[in-house]
Parts: structure tokens; sequence; C-alpha cells
């Protein structure tokens, strides 16, 4: 795969920096400060988004009930799903081919471009049972534990608030059969116990909220 | 006539409906709750704890924190390798190539010595959850959840294994959600040890359930060697008095502080730890505590925090660190999700007196941990060590995909407190 150089770090040791050196960092972080985390470069990605904005929708916003919305979606439930596709956790005959090529670095800037995206369209209306029933439900079958008290996910955990209905859909009855790639089983067990017809409700309330 | 018909089949039909609400409320009552929910109090039901995911992608070496991370006077701790994927379990060649399983992805890696430079390989691909693996003689067995591979003569077919041979299957025994990846540890017997954890976080489990087993590798005979233990993924063999050390992750909602995590030890087969009836040695569980005593269980030698999440462990048999680490246990500590506060992501050392008492528990390697409260609490977990050929201590760390190495560097500084 990729060479490794050996890199070392003395430790332990509290002697002041140079502060040449200190003047430098600062210098760096502030050259560097529009990248997120771990290196990820947003503009690098971007470029590489031509292909996924073909499907995904103008700076991720798809309006293809089938296709899921990348904008605002965090970075770290991106990459972890572009990994799963390239790895085989996942198989999708459409995004599959398109993962086969792409380093991890390149899953990690593109995952930092879409989280940058702001969520713009709306293209779901929930129905009125949807919408009185959707908020217990979301509470009852532990949706908000994880993916946040708006539905908006934390780092591993996706943004599902405003999500493409079809696809939000398939995704839950997925898990429910046990079908789709899940870490520790937590979606596969929380699926597991929901009724059939709240699954229907929770995909369409959810998919409807304007966050 | 037929009014007396029509109104029969009414009091039918209420009846059948009335029949139907019921069996609806009791179908209601009776839904369990998802597995990681289970045994949740009423008080934790609005917890926002969640869990953690590794970076599958990784981290890049130098973009680690690695500036903070600290070990004892003398000791250094660097970048072995990066682009390890949800690197866990680690085993070591004659030839001193890594091999890192992982436990969410479903490849095994090698880390090999190419002309002086490090360079990871994939070796094995497609597995589910291989999480468990060990060397006896140049033979790689991988665990994945449902069965244990072994792949002869490893070192030298690295870069083409064949299929591996089924050692035995059916070890995943309900193919859903639970504590079913495997740690896996070769024993002095020549016989494979492995866990099968419980299936929920607190629940009565059936006779292939919450037990170390041993497998003969050479035949598939299995042997349930030790019962009641929740979910042990660490277990290593002391290389004096040659017995089975093993962790076990207490269960969730009792609170922030028990039940604590365990180390045990196993003095003879068949010996029961307590689970589901008692935690710890002495808290009998709040459900099951009525149908059996902790009198009843072995007590752990070592209480080592409440949701710690002890990983892997090796004893030190190395000779690069001075004297006084001889036979100590490292332990990776995983830390876990499910504690408002936040301890552990951190390599701990345990010291044992030569009858293999506990004398110290002590951290060795720190600093993933930069805050209790927030959230992620760290920005690094390890997830098992493992003993080089030249006495260095390697630590993997799933979380970013990174394998790191701790060596002494002697007295020509300060010498070891």
């Amino acid at each position: 795969m990729r060479a490794i150089t050996l890199f070392s770090f003395s430790l332990g040791l509290k002697a002041t920096r140079p502060l040449a050196v200190g003047l430098l960092t600062m210098g760096v972080l502030f050259l560097t400060s529009y990248k997120s985390a771990y290196s990820a470069d947003i503009e690098v990605g971007r470029q590489k988004a031509q292909l996924c904005v073909a499907c995904h929708g103008a700076g991720g916003n798809s309006e293809n009930p089938e296709i899921p919305a990348l904008a605002g979606q965090t970075a770290q439930s991106l990459s972890t799903a572009l990994y799963q596709f390239r790895e085989g956790n996942r198989k999708n005959p459409a995004m599959s081919p398109f993962a086969q090529n792409l380093s991890n670095a390149d899953m990690n800037n593109l995952a930092a471009y879409f989280a940058s995206e702001k969520r713009v369209v709306l293209t779901h209306t929930s129905s009125a049972e949807s919408q009185s029933l959707g908020p217990q439900l979301a509470k009852q079958y532990n949706c908000v534990q994880c993916h946040g008290p708006l539905l908006l996910g934390q780092q591993h955990i996706p943004r599902i608030a405003g999500q493409q209905h079809t696809y939000l859909l398939a995704q839950l009855k997925g898990f429910k059969a046990m079908t789709r790639a899940d870490m520790d089983g937590n979606m596969s067990s929380a699926a597991s116990v929901v009724k059939d017809g709240d699954l229907e409700l929770l995909a369409d309330y959810i998919a409807g909220l304007n966050r | 006539m037929h009014f007396q018909r029509s109104l029969l089949s009414f009091s039918l039909l209420s009846c059948l409906v009335a029949m139907g609400n019921f069996a609806a409320q009791a179908q209601k009552a009776a839904d369990p709750p998802p597995a990681w929910k289970q045994g949740m109090s009423a008080e934790s039901e609005t917890s926002a704890l969640h869990p953690f995911s590794p970076i599958f992608t990784g981290t890049e070496a130098k973009d680690l924190q690695i500036s903070k991370l600290k070990v004892p006077q003398g000791f250094k701790v660097e970048v072995y390798s990066d682009g390890v994927p949800d690197a866990r379990s680690m085993v070591v060649t004659e030839n001193g190539t890594v091999i890192v399983s992982n436990r969410l992805a479903k490849n095994v890696y090698a880390i090999a010595n190419n002309n002086g430079k490090l360079e990871v390989k994939t070796i094995l691909k497609g597995m589910n959850a291989p999480n468990g693996i060990a060397m006896i003689k140049g033979t790689l067995f991988v665990a994945e959840r449902d069965r244990i591979l072994r792949y002869d003569n490893v070192e030298k077919n690295l870069d083409n294994l064949p299929a591996g041979k089924v050692v035995v299957d059916g070890i995943d025994p309900t193919n859903g959600p639970g504590h079913f990846w495997k740690f896996l540890v070769a024993g002095p017997d020549g016989k494979l040890y492995f866990n099968i954890g419980s299936p929920q976080n607190i629940t009565s489990p059936n006779q292939m359930q919450a037990a170390i087993f041993r497998v003969d590798p050479e035949n598939g005979q299995m042997e349930r060697v030790a019962t009641g233990v929740r979910n042990s993924v660490g277990m290593a063999f002391h290389p004096v008095t040659h017995k089975l050390y093993f962790t076990d992750h207490g269960r969730d909602w009792m609170g922030d502080e028990i039940p604590n995590d365990e180390l045990n030890v196993l003095n003879k087969e068949g010996e029961n730890f307590g689970y589901p009836f008692c935690h710890q040695g002495d808290t009998p569980d709040p459900i099951y505590g009525k149908f059996n005593t902790c009198a009843h269980s072995t007590p752990p030698i070592l209480k080592l925090g409440a949701h710690v999440a002890p990983v892997g462990m090796r004893f030190y048999t190395g000779k690069m660190f001075p004297a006084e680490y001889k036979n100590s246990l490292f332990m990776a500590r995983h830390g876990s999700w499910n504690r408002n506060t936040k301890q552990g992501y951190d390599v701990m050392r345990v010291v044992l007196d030569s009858k293999g008492k506990v004398v110290k528990y002590e951290p060795f390697l720190t600093g993933f941990l930069t805050d209790e409260k927030a959230d992620p609490p760290m920005w690094g977990r390890p997830a098992d060590v493992q003993v080089m050929a030249d006495g260095s201590l390697l630590v993997s760390d799933d979380y970013n995909g990174v394998v790191y190495r701790v060596s002494y560097e002697g007295n020509t500084k300060v010498a070891s407190k």
C-alpha cells in the first residue's frame, strides 16, 4: 500500500520552544485555518466532488428521493460511508464503483467539503399523521439518543433530519433486515424493535424536517 | 333467530376485538429494547451518551497530537505506522512482521519491513469482524465472529495467502447484535482460547454464551473453560505460572461508578465468574442477584474501574525495559462511551508478585484523554499491546488506525524511577 517512514517525537520534555518556532507555528495555523480536522482539504474536496454532484445535486443537496443529500452531513459519517463502499461493507451498484478509486485522503477531503456545504433543498412534505406522531416515535425508538435531539447527527452518526425519504426508508428497512452495514449492530438492534408501520411514519417524519 | 345469530356474532366479534386489544397490550409490554439499551434504568432513559466509531479513513501520523502522550521517565513513544484502519489486535511473526486485526473493517493488515521502510499490506479481505488473531509456530489463526481460520506459513505467503482452513465454525450463536466478536490467544497447551460474550447488556446467557472456550486447532474440538464472563476481549497467559489472565467488561446502566470492569485469573477449568448474577465479585445484580449470590462465583483479582473497557493485554517478556518490568501485565484500556465522566483511553501496567497477586496498578501510556466531559473526550483509543523482539512495546489505536512504539532509552538520560 503506502510506504511509511518511522517518525519520532521526544516526549516528557517540557522545554519551552523558541519564540520563532511559536510564531512560525501560528503562521502555518493561520494559512491552513480553512482546513478542517485531520488535514482534510475542503477546496481539494470541492474539485474532486464534480462526479458526486452529478447525482447528489449541487453542493450535495440532492433533489432525488432515492439519493441521499450530503450537504451539511457530519464529515466522519461521510468518510465512513465512502470507506464502507470501497471495502465492500456496503454495496450499491451506483456508489461502489466510484468508491474503488478513492484514497483515504480523497475520502477525508470529500467528507470535509460536503460537511461544509449548507443543506438548502427540502423536497419532502410529511403527512399530518407523521408530523403529529413523529416526535414521540423518535424518542420512543431511541433515534434522538445518538442522532441528537434535532436529529442533526454527531461524529460518525449521520444527520438524518431532512434526508431524502426513499433513501432513509430503505436504510431503516435494511438495518431491520440486518442487511445494511452497521457499527456493532447498534442501528440493527435499534431498528429491530420498530414496528413496520412506525418505520414508515418515522421515515416520513424525519425526511420532512427542515432544520 | 336471525337477530339472535347477529347478536351472537356481534358478541363474538366484541370478544375477539377485546382479546385483540389485550394481545396488543401484552405485545407492547413485551417489546424488547435494543441490545445496547437493555437493562437501562428509568433515570438514564434520557441519556445522550452515544458510542464512538473509529475514523476508518485514518489519521496521518503528522496530524496526531502525539506530543500530548506521556510515558514514564526514560521511555519514548513514537508512531510506528499509520494507515492501518481500525487497528486492533496484533501478533508478530518471526521476521518481525506485525499482523494487525480489526473489528469493524473487513481486512487483516500486515506491517512489513521492506528494505528498511515499513509498508502496510492488506493480507486478507472480506472478513467478518476479524478481531481475534494468534500465531502458533508460523501459523496465523484468525477468529471472525462466527469461525476460526488457519493460514499456515503466513510469513512466506504474506503477499498471496491461500484460502484459510476452517478450525471451527458456528461460534456466533445468534448471528445478531451482541458481544460476539472474538479475542484469540494461543495457550501453552497449543490450543486457542477465545470468548463468546453475552447477547445483551444484562441477560441470562445460554450454554454457548458469556463464557471462555478453547479449541484444539488439530481437530476443532471445543471445550468451555470459564463461565459467567460477560465480555472478555483481553486474555494472556502468565509466562511463569501459565495461568490464564483475562479481563471482563462490567454491565452498563448501573451508574458511572459501578460495576468495575474485572481482571480475573482462571485457577481451575469450568470456574464461574459471576455474570449475570454478581458483578465485580461483590455486587449482586439488581435483577439477577436474587437468583444466586456472590459467594457462588470467583471474584476478580483486581477491580479495574467502571466503564474503562479493558481490551488487549500482554505480559512483558522483553529485555529492553528495566528489570522491574519483567512479567508486568500491560493492558490497553479503550475507554467507553456509557459513562458521563469519561475514563480509560490509556495503557496501564499491572505489577504482580511471584505468586501472581496484584501489587500495583498504574498508568503507563496516557494523554489520549483530552477532556473527560467533552464529546468526544479523546483523540485516540488504545486497543492492544504487543511486545516486539527488541523488547519495545507496540500499542494499537483503532480510532486513528495507527500503531505506536514505546521504547526505553536506557540510563543515558535520567534513571527510571
